[in-house]
């Protein structure tokens, strides 16, 4: 059975993995636009994503284009089955209801 | 980890919400801005056609036409890539070609027709760039496709029914309705 995970389940933590299974494997979102989407602070935005890479479910890349740095960011293969398993395991709660 | 049955319900519905936010966003990646520029080169151009003649009306549509497609460059290339990888790099590939060969095949279709009027060249060109933008939306978001149609219905309309004032329809409710689609999307998504 599918169980939560406390990482994703932080409501901002929870957006930014919905956002980011929404995107085609392999493709990453840049930082500024993340941020635009989810209307959060930089320093908020990046606090978060720390902890979902540490723990695996993200991936970071930092790059300069055209000159100048950006920051793209994915989510791993990990990170997508978790995030899975998670939507299935809020789900069975509901069943429950 | 315990969950209540509303928090699960509220954590589900916040996935939903930014799920269908970010495929909009994603669909609509710049097109405002576009949609704003088309809407002002083609009110300025049908309003000139419609009010003035001679030479300067195709000296206007020219320059407003190089303007709009510099503008559009520089704007597209500022914005930068908002979401980078190989299916968006292969699916940009695709959609250039798609435009380019419509293009091509629209100027086959004008040239075979021999339009004999300034109506009918621009009823050819407006209809060839709705059918792009319908087969854009249609393979890559059916958010974009929607607009297509209205526009398309009310060329129509003015073509066949308001001939007289036919530019001076496509100026406002195509141009303008362009420019407020493209606030309107700006503002909403």
């Amino acid at each position: 059975m599918a169980e939560l995970n406390e990482t994703i389940h932080q409501p901002v933590r929870l957006r930014i993995m919905a956002a980011l299974v929404t995107l085609d494997p392999g493709n990453e979102v840049d930082f500024s636009y993340l941020r635009d989407l989810l209307q959060v602070t930089d320093g908020n935005l990046g606090a978060h994503l720390r902890k979902l890479e540490e723990a695996g479910y993200i991936a970071i890349n930092k790059l300069f284009v055209e000159r100048k740095p950006r920051t793209f960011v994915s989510v791993t293969t990990e990170g997508r089955k978790v995030f899975q398993e998670h939507v299935a395991a809020l789900e069975s709660i509901l069943k429950k209801k | 980890m315990n969950i209540s049955p509303s928090e699960a319900e509220e954590a589900l519905a916040a996935i939903q919400k930014i799920t269908q936010k970010t495929r909009h966003s994603i669909a609509s990646s710049g097109a405002y801005i576009f949609l704003i520029i088309t809407g002002i080169v083609w009110l300025v151009g049908f309003l000139s056609t419609q009010f003035l003649t001679g030479a300067i009306v195709a000296y206007i549509w020219i320059g407003i036409s190089l303007l709009g497609s510099a503008l559009s460059i520089l704007l597209g290339s500022r914005l930068g890539p908002r979401v980078r990888g190989p299916s968006t790099a292969a699916t940009a590939k695709r959609a250039g070609i798609f435009w380019l060969l419509l293009v091509l095949y629209g100027i086959a279709a004008v040239a075979i027709a021999r339009p004999t009027d300034g109506k009918q060249v621009t009823m050819f060109v407006i209809l060839f760039i709705m059918i792009g933008q319908l087969a854009m939306g249609l393979l890559l978001s059916f958010s974009s496709v929607w607009w297509a149609l209205p526009i398309t219905a009310l060329a129509l309309i003015g073509y066949f029914l308001l001939p007289g004032i036919f530019y001076l329809w496509m100026g406002v409710l195509g141009g303008g309705g362009m420019i407020a689609l493209g606030l309107y999307i700006h503002s909403s998504w």
